[in-house]
């Protein structure tokens, strides 16, 4: 059995091909982005050693800061929009009778199934600041409240971020109601005799024992708030000004536009360890152990 | 009757309809200005069923924005994907879940890496290597990367169902003088069956939507994906809103098709990261 479970011809083949793609395609870049953030780079020449000065450049930078802070902007609107929206969507759908739970499901999760892009040019139509189905909506409301919501500076980012937390509402939405789903119905009924309110009993008993999916939540929720890129891209290119760029858009921008693929790699690196740093933090903020039932 | 209402929730009932109406009155507002003309949709009829419906937009998106190109690229991109990650991570799990060698553990934990790095982050190294290796404007300068992305989590998923299969399924292939290849082919595969359907959908739906490394590596217009080729606002077509809401339905339609179609599985593609990353 030793042998036949052994067998050193199998297990190459059937190991090799991921091992090598994957540490070409993945891995590989992984220890160049950390690499290459150390030289002065213009991507075809050798480069040049440079230590520590890219970094050094880069916490100098105010366009660093606009990028830093946007993120965080980001990611604070997709965890709070997402991730409260689809508590009290899920923990309502699982706790009451509701027709058409099926419709409801399918509506909540259809936008997740559409392609970043077509998402984004919907929304830049709905925006804008003519034509635009929101500006519409206002003028039928009778208020004269009509706004370009991505030229200002100001509302831009949470406009961008608006458009993400509504695409992928859903996704939390569905991983909230499978976890709600899996705990046993005795710990609600406990709740309910004891005269606790509903949202209440929720707060302290169900929620608490969804733990494990919050925490995949909000890392999921704040790493792609970080990260994001192909909003910013589609809708605004950065602008007004640089006033919605992100670390991801200026490390885009740094090398494929300006050609300076040390100071890119950078601030790449930086994020890297930033999202490290988040996922870190959630797994201990939110307790650790497993509970069993 | 007091008790029944408070029950019955209203106010988070009503809720749960006005997010519904949220979440899917957008795309229903473009399906149907993708069947107006500016006229209607500027005008006189912003947000109701269009007056007259104006199939001609579609043939207009279908001529105007290259949408069959991108279509093709998209289908052959994504399918090459799904068939490319399906057979590596498969082999690669089954590997590492049943057969016996030093060093499997820590091979798993090498590829679930990948799991935990954002495409985003290694954008430029990768523009380089595709560079390097001569692969710019050609299809496997996308099919690779995407199938490299998705192998760590397809392959864990297939790990978690390969554990599950008791061992003397094995003993008796092997008692009965069948090979390794043929134990893995013939007795393994059909008993993973409905997790390797569930993992075509989801990265099925990964290629399909992917858009940063595309953006990064195709500027050919021939090799153009859809999430690519779609970035009209940027080019040169901004004005006719109707063929644009066609061509923006057209690239949608597959993956919705597919949704409506195999919601469970869909959302079971979908939510089984969870349970793998938590």
């Amino acid at each position: 059995m030793n042998r036949f479970l052994g067998n050193k011809g199998a297990i190459a083949l059937f190991t090799l091909p991921t091992l090598l793609l994957f540490t070409v395609i993945v891995f590989w870049p992984i220890l160049q982005v950390f690499y290459r953030s150390m030289y002065e780079w213009d991507g075809l020449t050798v480069g040049q050693f440079i230590g520590l000065d890219n970094f050094a450049r880069m916490f100098g930078d105010r366009l660093f800061y606009t990028s830093l802070y946007n993120g965080l902007i980001f990611a604070a609107v997709l965890a709070v929009l997402q991730i409260g929206i689809g508590t009290i969507l899920a923990l309502t759908i699982a706790g009451t009778a509701v027709k058409g739970k099926k419709f409801l499901r399918i509506s909540y999760f259809i936008p997740v199934v559409l392609s970043v892009t077509v998402v984004c040019q919907l929304w830049l139509a709905m925006y804008n600041g003519e034509y635009g189905l929101i500006n519409k909506i206002f003028e039928v409301l009778g208020l004269s409240y009509r706004q370009d919501w991505l030229s200002d500076g100001k509302t831009a980012i949470y406009a961008i971020a608006i458009v993400n937390a509504w695409q992928y509402m859903g996704y939390h939405f569905a991983l909230l109601l499978a976890s709600a789903r899996s705990i046993p119905e005795q710990y609600l009924e406990a709740a309910r005799i004891d005269g606790a309110e509903r949202w209440k009993a929720h707060w302290k008993v169900t929620i608490p024992l969804m733990a494990e999916t919050y925490k995949f939540c909000f890392v999921l929720a704040i790493t792609g708030g970080l990260n994001a890129f192909a909003n910013m891209y589609i809708m605004t290119s950065g602008g007004p000004g640089t006033e919605t760029y992100t670390l991801t858009y200026m490390m885009y921008r740094s090398a494929f536009r300006v050609g300076e693929y040390g100071y890119g790699s950078a601030s790449a690196a930086f994020l890297v360890i930033e999202c490290l740093i988040v996922t870190f933090a959630i797994n201990k903020l939110i307790a650790r152990e497993r509970i069993v039932y | 009757m007091l008790k029944r209402i408070r029950k019955k929730q209203p106010v988070f009932q009503l809720f749960l309809w006005v997010y519904a109406l949220i979440s899917l009155y957008p795309l229903v507002w473009m399906l149907f200005y993708s069947l107006k003309d500016n006229n209607e949709i500027f005008v006189t009829n912003p947000f109701g069923f269009p007056t007259h419906l104006r199939f001609e937009n579609y043939r207009a998106a279908m001529s105007q924005f290259n949408v069959p190109q991108y279509f093709l690229n998209s289908v052959l991109v994504s399918v090459a994907t799904v068939v490319g990650t399906i057979a590596l991570a498969i082999m690669f799990a089954y590997s590492v879940a049943r057969l016996r060698w030093k060093g499997k553990t820590a091979a798993q934990m090498y590829v679930v890496i990948g799991m935990f790095v954002p495409v985003q982050v290694i954008m430029i190294p990768l523009a380089i290597l595709v560079r390097d290796f001569h692969l710019t404007n050609t299809y496997l300068s996308l099919i690779l990367p995407y199938i490299a992305f998705n192998v760590s989590f397809a392959s864990m998923v297939f790990y978690g169902f390969f554990r599950t299969i008791p061992n003397d399924l094995e003993e008796s292939a092997c008692i009965d003088g069948a090979t390794i290849y043929q134990t893995f082919r013939i007795v393994m595969l059909p008993l993973v069956k409905p997790s390797i359907a569930t993992m075509v959908i989801f990265v099925f739906l990964a290629a399909w939507n992917e858009f940063p490394i595309a953006l990064m590596l195709i500027s050919k217009e021939t090799l153009k994906t859809l999430p690519l080729g779609l970035l009209f606002f940027q080019g040169q077509f901004t004005t006719d809103w109707g063929a644009m809401g066609a061509a923006m339905m057209i690239a949608s339609l597959p993956t919705v098709l597919i949704y409506v179609f195999f919601s469970e599985q869909v959302e079971k593609a979908m939510t089984v990261g969870s349970a793998v990353k938590g």
